[in-house]
C-alpha cells in the first residue's frame, strides 16, 4: 500500500505543477489580468496568486488519487469480487475537517487584511463626483467646476470618487484598477483608488442597467501630474468659453444630464433617436403622425417625453425639469448638429 | 400520444390565427401593419394556448388545465379592465390589457389551471365532508398516464423529470441564441432595428439571457423534485409519499408556473437578469411581472414538495431504518428540503414587493420615497444563495450513492458525509451577502460574510475527501452512469475551488459581475446538478422502464459534453478576468476576446449536440432499449432487490433494514431483508 | 386523555387567556410610558411561547403514536400534524421577512396610528383565540354542539378583526394621509409597509375564516368525533398561528418607535 501512496503523492505533485504552469501560461497566475494600474491592485493580486497556488494544489489533491485509482485499481476483466471492506477512519475525517478549517480561517484573515489594504486612506485625496445614468458616466471636478465625459486622473495620488446614480444601479469598474463599486440611486457610494500606471483605460459599467448596459463605457486617462494640470486648464478654459454662447450652455447641460447616454450626436442609433440633423426634420411618431422637429416639438420632447413618442422607441426617458431658458439653450445646441 | 400531437398542431394553428388577428387589430388601431407587433404576439400566445387546450383538452389533465388557464387569464384580466373602465382609468395597455389586468389575469389563470384540471377534486370533496379512497386506481396507462393526474410518486417523479428536461432544452435553446450573438463582437443579428415581440435586438438579448437563467433554475428544481420523488419512497420502503395529493399538486402547479414564466417573452420581455434587482425591475416592461409571478408560483411547488419530502422521511421509514442507516441520498434531500421549505418564502416576498411597488406605487425600493434598493438584494439572496445548495445537495447525494456501487467498496465515512450535507445547508443560510460585496452595503459586514462563506468549503471538502477515499483501492468499473459521476466530481471541484476567490472580498471586487462568475456557477451547477442528474437518469432508467439506455450513445454523450463543457467554463473564467462583463450583448473588440468567444460558442453547440444525442437515446430506449429487469448494477439498495419496472404499489412485502447501506465487500451482509417469505428478488444478494 | 383532564384543560385555557390579556395590557402601557423596545420584545416572545404551548399544543409533535400501523387514524394524524407544522414554519419565514422589511425601512419610526384602536383590534383577535381553544377542547370531549357554538363566536370575532382592519383601520389611516405610496426621507415608505403587513396578515385571517367555516360545516354534518377530528385541530392551530403572527405585528406596527 505504501508504494501506492507514494506513487499517488508524486502524481499529485505533478498535477499541481502542471495546473499551475497552465494557468501561468495564460498569464493569470501571478496576477489578475489585465495589467495592474493601481496601488490597490498589489495586495489583491498577491492574494489571488496565493489562491491560484491553493487551487492548483487542491485540484491535484482530489483528481490525482482518482486518476491513479482509475488506472491502477480498476476492475480487471473477469474479476467479479468486491473490493476491500473499508468503512471509514475517524482520524482521517477529523484531519480533513480541521486542517481545511484552520486553512480557511487563515484565508479569511488574509482576505480581511487585503481588504483593509485596498481601503487604506491616504492624506489629501483628490475628490471627484461621478454621476451615473442610463447609459453614461459624467465626471464632475468640484474644485474647478468642470464636467467631462472622460475621467482624467493624476498618477500616484489617491482619488475618492463620490458616486451617485440618477436612475438604476450601475457599477464602476476599471479592470486595470481591480476594484469595483456599485452606484446605487438614493445614496452616495465611495470608490477609493490610487492610479499607479500612466495609460488609457476604460470605465465599464458592470451592473446590468438596461438595454444599452453593454455600451456604458467611458475613457479613463491616467497621466502625469503635469499632463493632468494641462488638461484641467484646457477644460476650465473651455468651460468659460462655453458659458458665453447658448449652444455652449446647452452642450454643458447635455453633458451634466447624461443625455448622451441614450442619444448620439453622430447619427448612429442607440437607445434613443440620434440628434444629428434632428432639427427641422420630419419625425414619425408611434401613432403614425408626422411632425416637424421645431422648437415647440423638441421642448415638449424634453419636458414631457411621454407626450409624443417617436416610432420604434419606448419611453425610456424621464421628464427633465428644465427652465425655459435651459431648454432654449439645449435646442440651440441641437441646432448645431447638422 | 394522439391527443398530444393533436394538441401541438392546434396550438400552432391557434398561434398563427392569433398572430394574424393581432396584426390586423394593431393595424386598424395604429394604421400601420407591422410584423412582431406586441399585441399580435400577445394574442398569438393566448390563442395558441386556447386552441391547444380546447382540442387537446377533451381528455387529458394537462390540456384541460392549460385551457382553463387561458380562460382564467382572460376572465381575470377582463375583470380588472372592467373595473378600470368603470373608474375611468386607462383600459388598454401596450399589450392589449393593462399591467394590473395582466397580473391579476396571470394569477387567476394559474388558479384556474389548478381547479380546472381536477387536481384538487379530492380536496374539494374533503372540504364538503366527503371521504375519498386513499388510493385511486390508475385510470390511464402508457403515455397517457404521464399527461394526466396521477397520485403515484413514481409517475410524478417521471413527470417532473420530463418537464425538467423540456425546460432544460428551452433554456438551452435560449443560450444557443445569445451565445451565437456573442460569437463575435458587434451586433450580428440582435440589432437595434430588429423587432421581435416588441423588443429590439439588445432588449431581446437581455430577455433571453434572463429567461435562460431562470428557466434553467426552475428546470433544476423540477429535476431534483423528480429524482427525490421517484427515489425517496423506494429507498424508504414506503408505498408512496406522505401526502400523495399534495405531491400531485406540487407538480401540476409547476406547469402554469412555467407557462407564466415563458409568457414574459411574449409580453415585452424584461431586461434585469434572473436577479430582477430594482429599481431596474420597477422600470422594466410588462414581461417582468409575468416573470415574477411565474417564479412565485413555482416557489409554491418547491415549498410544498419539500414539505412532503420531509414528512415522508420522518414518518414513513421502513422498520429498522434509523437515521444513520438511511441511504445518503435521503440525507442530502432532507438537507436540501429544509432550505427550500423555509428560504423560498424570502424570494417570494422580495418579488411580491416589486409587484406591489409597480402596481400600487408602494415605495419599498424607490429611493425617491426613501425606499432601499439594497433591501431587495438581501431578501433575494437570503433565498438565492441557499438555493444553490439545494441545486447541488441531492446531486452530491447521487454521487455518494453511486460511487460505492461502482467501486464495490463501502462509502468512506458515512456519518461524516451525511452530516456534511446538514452542515452545508445550515452554514449556507449565513452567507448570502457575499453576492453583495460591491453593492454598497455596510462596509464592515463584508468581513463576517467572508468568514462564513469560506466556512462552507469545510463540509464540502469532507465530501470530496470521502469520495476520494471511497474510490481509492476500489475496483472501478465505468459504465456511462459512473462516467457522469466522475465527471461530476471533477467539474464540481473546479466550480467549488473557484468559489473562494469570490469569497475573499478584495479579489471579488475584480471578479464580481464578470464572466469569471458565470464560469464559476456553470461549473458548480453542472458538477452539482447536471452531471449527477444525467448519471441518475442512466442509472435508474432500467428501474423505471425495465430497459437500459444504449451504452455507446451514452459514452458519446459523455465524451462530447465533458471536454466541451470544461473548455466553455474555463474559457468563461479566462475572459472574465480580462474584462468581459456579464450580461452584455456586445463587447469591446479592443479587449481582444473575439477568438475565445468563438471557441466558447462552438463548445456551447457541441454541448447541445451531445444533449440531443442523449434525448434520442432516452426516447428511443423507452421502447427499444435492451431489456434489463434484474439488479443491473448489483446494488444493495432496496429498490434493486425487486424486478424492474417497479410495480405500482412498490414492494409487495415490506422490508426491514438489517445492515448498513453500503457494506460492499462484506461477506454475507445485507442491507434489507424482505419480511415473510424470501422475496422473488432478481438480485444476487 | 380522560374527561377530567378535559375540564381542567378548559380551565387552563382561561388561565392562559388571562395571562395573555395582562401581558397585552402591560405591553400597551410599557410602550406609552417607557419606550423600552427590549421589554416589548421579551413580552411578545413570552406571549408567543404561551400560545405555542397551551393553545397550539406544539408538544403534540413529540407524542409517540402507540401503534405503527400506517393505516391507523392515529398514525395518519401524527403525519398530518407534522405537515401542518412544517407549513406554518414556512409561512413563519414569510412573516419574519415582513418584520425584516419593516425594521430595515422604518427602523425606530412607526406609522402614526391610533394606538387604542390597535389595542382593541388586538384584543378581539386574542379573545377569538380563547374561544377557538375552547371549541377544540370541547370537541375532543365529543361535544360537537359546544364546538360549533364556540367556533361561531371565533368566526364572528375573526370577521370583526378583518373588517375592523380593512374598513376602520385602513380608512382612518388613509384619511390621515397614509396611502400605499406614502414615504419621505425622514420616515421611509411607511404607508407601503403598513398596508403590506396588515394586508398580508388580513389575507391569512381570511383564509383562516374559510377554514373555520369548512370545519364548522363538516361538524354540523357530523363528520367529526371525539377521536377523529384532525381537521378541527388543524383549523385551530392555524387560527392560533394567525394570532401568533399578530403578537409580533402588533408591537411592530403600533408600539415600537416614534411616529
Ligand atoms: C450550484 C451552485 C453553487 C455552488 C455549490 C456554489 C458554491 C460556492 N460559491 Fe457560488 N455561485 C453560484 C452557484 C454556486 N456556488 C451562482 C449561481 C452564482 C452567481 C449568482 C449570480 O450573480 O447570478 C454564484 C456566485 C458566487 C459568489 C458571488 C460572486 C459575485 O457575484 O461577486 C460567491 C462569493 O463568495 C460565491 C462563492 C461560492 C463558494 C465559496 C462556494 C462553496 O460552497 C464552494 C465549496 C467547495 C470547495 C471549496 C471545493 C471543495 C473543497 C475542498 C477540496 C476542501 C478544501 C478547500 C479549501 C480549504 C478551500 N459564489
Ligand atoms: C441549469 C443551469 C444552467 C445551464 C444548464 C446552463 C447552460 C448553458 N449556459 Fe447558462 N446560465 C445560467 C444557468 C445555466 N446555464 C444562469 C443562472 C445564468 C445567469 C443568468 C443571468 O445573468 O441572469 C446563465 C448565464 C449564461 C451566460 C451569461 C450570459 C450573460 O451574462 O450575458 C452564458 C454565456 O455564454 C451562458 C451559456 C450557457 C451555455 C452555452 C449553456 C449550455 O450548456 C447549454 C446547452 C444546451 C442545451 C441544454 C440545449 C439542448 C437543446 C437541444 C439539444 C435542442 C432540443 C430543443 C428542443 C426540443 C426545444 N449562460
Ligand atoms: C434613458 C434614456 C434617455 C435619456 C437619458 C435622454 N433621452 Fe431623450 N429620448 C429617449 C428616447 C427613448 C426617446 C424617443 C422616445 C420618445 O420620444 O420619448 C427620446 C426622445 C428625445 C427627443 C425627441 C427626439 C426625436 O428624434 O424626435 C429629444 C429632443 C430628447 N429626447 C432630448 C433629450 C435631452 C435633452 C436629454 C437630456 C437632458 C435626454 N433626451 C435624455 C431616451 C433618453
Ligand atoms: Cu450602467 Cu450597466
Ligand atoms: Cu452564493
Amino acid at each position: 500500500m505504501r508504494r501506492h501512496f507514494i506513487a499517488a503523492g508524486i502524481l499529485v505533485v505533478v498535477i499541481t505543477i502542471l495546473t499551475y504552469a497552465v494557468i501561468n501560461f495564460s498569464g493569470l497566475a501571478t496576477q489578475m489580468n489585465p495589467v495592474a494600474a493601481s496601488a490597490q491592485a498589489g495586495s489583491i493580486d498577491a492574494l489571488w496568486h496565493f489562491e491560484i497556488i491553493v487551487i492548483s494544489f487542491l485540484f491535484a489533491l482530489i483528481t490525482g488519487p482518482i486518476v491513479y485509482s482509475l488506472v491502477v485499481f480498476r476492475r480487471r476483466a473477469g474479476d467479479t469480487t468486491d473490493a476491500a471492506h473499508i468503512e471509514g477512519n475517524s482520524t482521517l475525517e477529523i484531519t480533513w475537517t480541521v486542517i481545511p478549517l484552520i486553512f480557511v480561517m487563515f484565508l479569511a484573515y488574509w482576505g480581511a487584511y487585503s481588504l483593509g489594504e485596498t481601503r487604506r486612506v491616504a492624506a489629501n485625496p483628490l475628490i471627484i463626483q461621478v454621476q451615473a445614468q442610463q447609459f453614461d458616466w459624467s465626471f464632475i471636478y468640484p474644485e474647478y467646476n468642470i464636467i467631462s465625459n472622460e475621467l482624467h486622473l493624476p498618477v500616484d495620488r489617491q482619488v475618492v470618487l463620490k458616486m451617485e446614480s440618477k436612475d438604476v444601479i450601475h457599477s464602476f469598474w476599471v479592470p486595470e484598477f481591480r476594484v469595483k463599486q456599485d452606484v446605487v440611486p438614493g445614496r452616495i457610494t465611495e470608490y477609493r483608488i490610487t492610479p499607479s500606471l500612466i495609460g488609457s483605460y476604460k470605465v465599464r459599467c458592470s451592473e446590468l442597467c438596461g438595454t444599452h448596459h453593454a455600451y456604458m463605457e467611458r475613457p479613463v486617462v491616467v497621466s502625469s501630474q503635469a499632463d493632468y494640470d494641462a488638461w484641467i486648464k484646457e477644460q476650465v478654459a473651455l468651460a468659460v468659453e462655453m458659458q458665453k454662447s447658448p449652444e455652449g450652455v446647452g452642450q454643458r447641460l447635455v453633458a451634466e444630464n447624461g443625455c448622451l447616454g441614450c442619444h448620439t450626436i453622430d447619427g448612429s442609433p442607440k437607445a434613443a433617436p440620434t440628434w444629428l440633423g434632428l432639427y427641422g426634420e420630419h419625425v414619425t411618431l408611434a401613432d403614425g403622425t408626422v411632425v416637424t422637429a421645431d422648437d415647440a416639438y423638441i421642448s415638449r420632447a424634453i419636458l414631457q417625453p411621454a407626450a409624443d413618442v417617436v416610432q420604434g422607441y419606448q419611453v425610456l426617458m424621464q421628464p427633465y425639469p428644465f427652465t425655459d431658458a435651459q431648454v432654449a439653450s439645449i435646442i440651440a445646441y441641437i441646432k448645431t448638429l447638422k | 400520444m394522439k391527443s398530444f400531437w393533436r394538441g401541438l398542431v392546434t396550438f400552432l394553428i391557434g398561434a398563427v390565427v392569433g398572430y394574424a388577428l393581432g396584426v390586423i387589430l394593431e393595424g386598424t388601431v395604429t394604421g400601420s401593419m407591422k410584423f412582431n407587433a406586441p399585441v399580435a404576439s400577445a394574442l398569438a400566445f393566448l390563442f395558441g394556448f386556447t386552441a391547444l387546450a380546447y382540442l387537446g383538452g377533451k381528455h387529458s389533465t394537462i390540456f384541460r388545465g392549460l385551457f382553463w388557464q387561458v380562460i382564467g387569464t382572460f376572465a381575470g384580466a377582463l375583470l380588472v379592465t372592467l373595473i378600470r373602465a368603470l373608474s375611468g382609468k386607462d383600459v388598454f395597455g401596450p399589450f392589449f390589457f393593462t399591467e394590473p389586468a395582466w397580473v391579476l389575469g396571470g394569477l387567476v389563470g394559474a388558479l384556474a389551471f389548478l381547479f380546472g384540471s381536477g387536481i384538487m377534486d379530492d380536496w374539494i370533496k374533503w372540504m364538503r365532508g366527503i371521504d375519498t379512497p386513499e388510493h385511486h386506481e390508475e385510470r390511464y396507462s402508457g403515455f397517457e398516464k404521464y399527461i394526466n393526474v396521477s397520485l403515484d410518486h413514481k409517475v410524478i417523479g417521471v413527470q417532473y423529470t420530463v418537464l425538467a428536461l423540456i425546460l432544460l432544452c428551452v433554456g438551452g435553446l435560449f443560450a444557443m441564441i445569445f451565445r451565437t450573438e456573442l460569437a463575435e463582437s458587434g451586433l450580428q443579428f440582435l440589432k437595434e432595428n430588429v423587432n421581435v415581440f416588441g423588443q429590439n435586438g439588445p432588449q431581446l438579448y437581455n430577455t433571453l439571457m434572463s429567461l435562460h437563467g431562470m428557466v434553467m433554475i426552475v428546470s433544476i428544481l423540477l429535476g431534483l423534485a423528480g429524482m427525490m420523488n421517484y427515489l425517496i419512497p423506494l429507498m424508504l420502503g414506503a408505498q408512496d409519499m406522505a401526502f400523495p395529493r399534495l405531491n400531485a399538486f406540487s407538480f401540476w402547479i409547476a406547469v402554469p408556473a412555467g407557462v407564466l414564466l415563458l409568457s414574459s417573452l411574449f409580453l415585452g420581455g424584461f431586461d434585469t437578469g434572473w436577479t430582477g434587482y430594482p429599481p431596474l425591475s420597477t422600470r422594466a416592461p410588462l414581461g417582468i411581472q409575468m416573470f415574477f409571478l411565474g417564479v412565485f408560483v413555482a416557489g409554491w411547488s418547491s415549498i410544498l414538495g419539500s414539505l412532503n419530502i420531509l414528512v415522508t422521511v420522518v414518518r414513513l421509514r421502513a422498520k429498522g431504518m434509523t437515521a444513520m442507516k438511511m441511504p445518503i441520498f435521503i440525507w442530502s434531500s432532507v438537507a436540501a428540503s429544509i432550505i427550500s421549505l423555509t428560504a423560498t418564502q424570502m424570494i417570494g416576498l422580495a418579488f411580491q414587493l416589486v409587484i406591489f411597488q409597480r402596481l400600487l406605487g408602494m415605495g419599498f425600493f424607490d429611493p425617491a420615497q426613501s425606499g432601499n434598493p439594497v433591501l431587495f438584494q438581501h431578501l433575494f439572496w437570503f433565498y438565492s444563495h441557499p438555493v444553490v445548495y439545494v441545486f447541488v445537495l441531492p446531486g452530491l447525494g447521487v454521487i455518494s450513492e453511486l460511487l460505492p456501487v461502482f467501486a464495490r467498496k463501502p462509502l468512506f465515512g458515512y456519518r461524516w458525509v451525511a452530516m456534511s450535507s446538514l452542515g452545508i445547508a445550515l452554514v449556507g443560510f449565513l452567507v448570502w451577502a457575499h453576492h453583495m460585496f460591491a453593492a454598497g452595503m455596510n462596509e464592515y459586514l463584508r468581513v463576517p460574510f467572508m468568514y462564513s462563506t469560506l466556512l462552507v468549503a469545510v463540509p464540502t471538502g469532507v465530501k470530496f475527501f470521502s469520495w476520494v477515499a471511497t474510490i481509492w483501492q476500489g475496483k472501478l468499473v465505468t459504465p456511462t452512469a459512473m462516467l457522469f459521476v466522475l465527471g461530476a466530481i471533477v467539474v464540481f471541484l473546479l466550480g467549488g475551488l473557484t468559489g473562494p476567490p469570490n469569497a475573499t472580498v478584495s479579489t471579488d471586487l475584480h471578479l464580481h459581475d464578470t464572466y469569471y462568475i458565470v464560469g464559476h456557477f456553470h461549473d458548480t451547477i453542472f458538477g452539482g446538478f447536471v452531471f449527477p442528474f444525467f448519471a441518475a437518469l442512466y442509472y435508474w432508467f432500467p428501474k423505471a422502464t425495465g430497459r437500459r439506455m444504449n451504452e455507446t450513445l451514452g459514452k458519446i454523450h459523455f465524451w462530447l459534453m465533458t471536454p466541451s463543457f470544461l473548455v466553455l467554463t474555463v474559457g468563461m473564467m479566462y475572459i472574465g478576468m480580462l474584462g468581459m462583463r456579464r450580461r452584455i450583448v456586445d463587447y469591446d473588440p479592443a479587449l481582444g476576446l473575439d477568438a475565445t468567444h468563438l471557441v466558447l460558442t462552438i463548445c456551447g453547440y457541441l454541448i447541445a449536440i451531445s444533449i440531443a444525442v442523449f434525448l434520442y437515446n432516452f426516447i428511443h430506449s423507452i421502447k427499444h432499449g435492451e431489456k434489463a429487469e434484474g439488479n443491473v448494477w448489483n446494488s444493495r439498495s432496496p429498490e434493486w432487490q425487486v424486478p424492474s419496472p417497479m410495480p405500482t404499489h412498490n414492494y409487495d412485502q415490506p422490508f426491514e433494514v438489517v445492515g448498513e447501506p453500503y457494506d460492499y465487500g462484506l461477506e454475507g451482509s445485507k442491507y434489507v431483508q424482505f419480511t415473510k417469505s424470501a422475496s422473488d428478488a432478481a438480485g444476487k444478494h | 386523555m380522560h374527561s377530567q383532564d378535559k375540564s381542567s384543560a378548559l380551565g387552563q385555557g382561561v388561565v392562559i387567556f388571562i395571562y395573555l390579556a395582562v401581558l397585552t395590557v402591560m405591553e400597551y402601557f410599557i410602550a406609552i410610558l417607557l419606550d423600552a423596545i427590549s421589554i416589548l420584545i421579551v413580552v411578545a416572545v413570552v406571549k408567543a411561547a404561551l400560545v405555542l404551548y397551551y393553545y397550539m399544543h406544539i408538544y403534540k409533535l413529540n407524542e409517540e403514536d402507540a401503534d405503527h400501523d400506517p393505516h391507523s387514524y392515529v398514525f395518519k394524524t401524527a403525519t398530518n400534524r407534522l405537515g401542518l407544522w412544517l407549513f406554518l414554519l414556512s409561512d413563519g419565514f414569510l412573516f419574519a421577512g415582513l418584520l425584516v422589511v419593516r425594521s430595515n425601512l422604518l427602523g425606530l419610526h412607526r406609522p402614526d396610528l391610533n394606538q387604542l384602536l390597535g389595542l382593541v383590534v388586538t384584543s378581539v383577535l386574542l379573545i377569538s383565540s380563547f374561544f377557538m381553544n375552547r371549541g377544540e377542547t370541547l370537541m375532543s370531549k365529543g361535544d360537537v354542539k359546544g364546538f360549533m357554538r364556540n367556533t361561531v363566536i371565533t368566526f364572528i370575532m375573526g370577521l370583526g378583526f378583518l373588517l375592523g382592519v380593512v374598513f376602520v383601520e385602513w380608512r382612518t389611516a388613509a384619511a390621515e394621509g397614509l396611502t400605499p405610496s406614502f414615504g419621505s426621507v425622514a420616515t421611509g415608505p411607511v404607508g407601503g409597509v403598513f398596508y403590506l403587513m396588515t394586508g398580508m396578515h388580513a389575507f391569512h385571517v381570511l383564509t383562516g375564516l374559510i377554514f373555520l367555516y369548512i370545519v364548522w360545516n363538516n361538524a354540523r354534518k357530523g363528520v367529526y368525533t371525539a377521536e377523529k377530528h384532525f381537521p378541527i385541530e388543524a383549523a385551530a392551530v392555524y387560527w392560533h398561528f394567525v394570532d401568533l403572527v399578530w403578537i409580533f405585528f402588533y408591537p411592530a406596527l403600533y408600539l415600537i418607535g416614534k411616529p
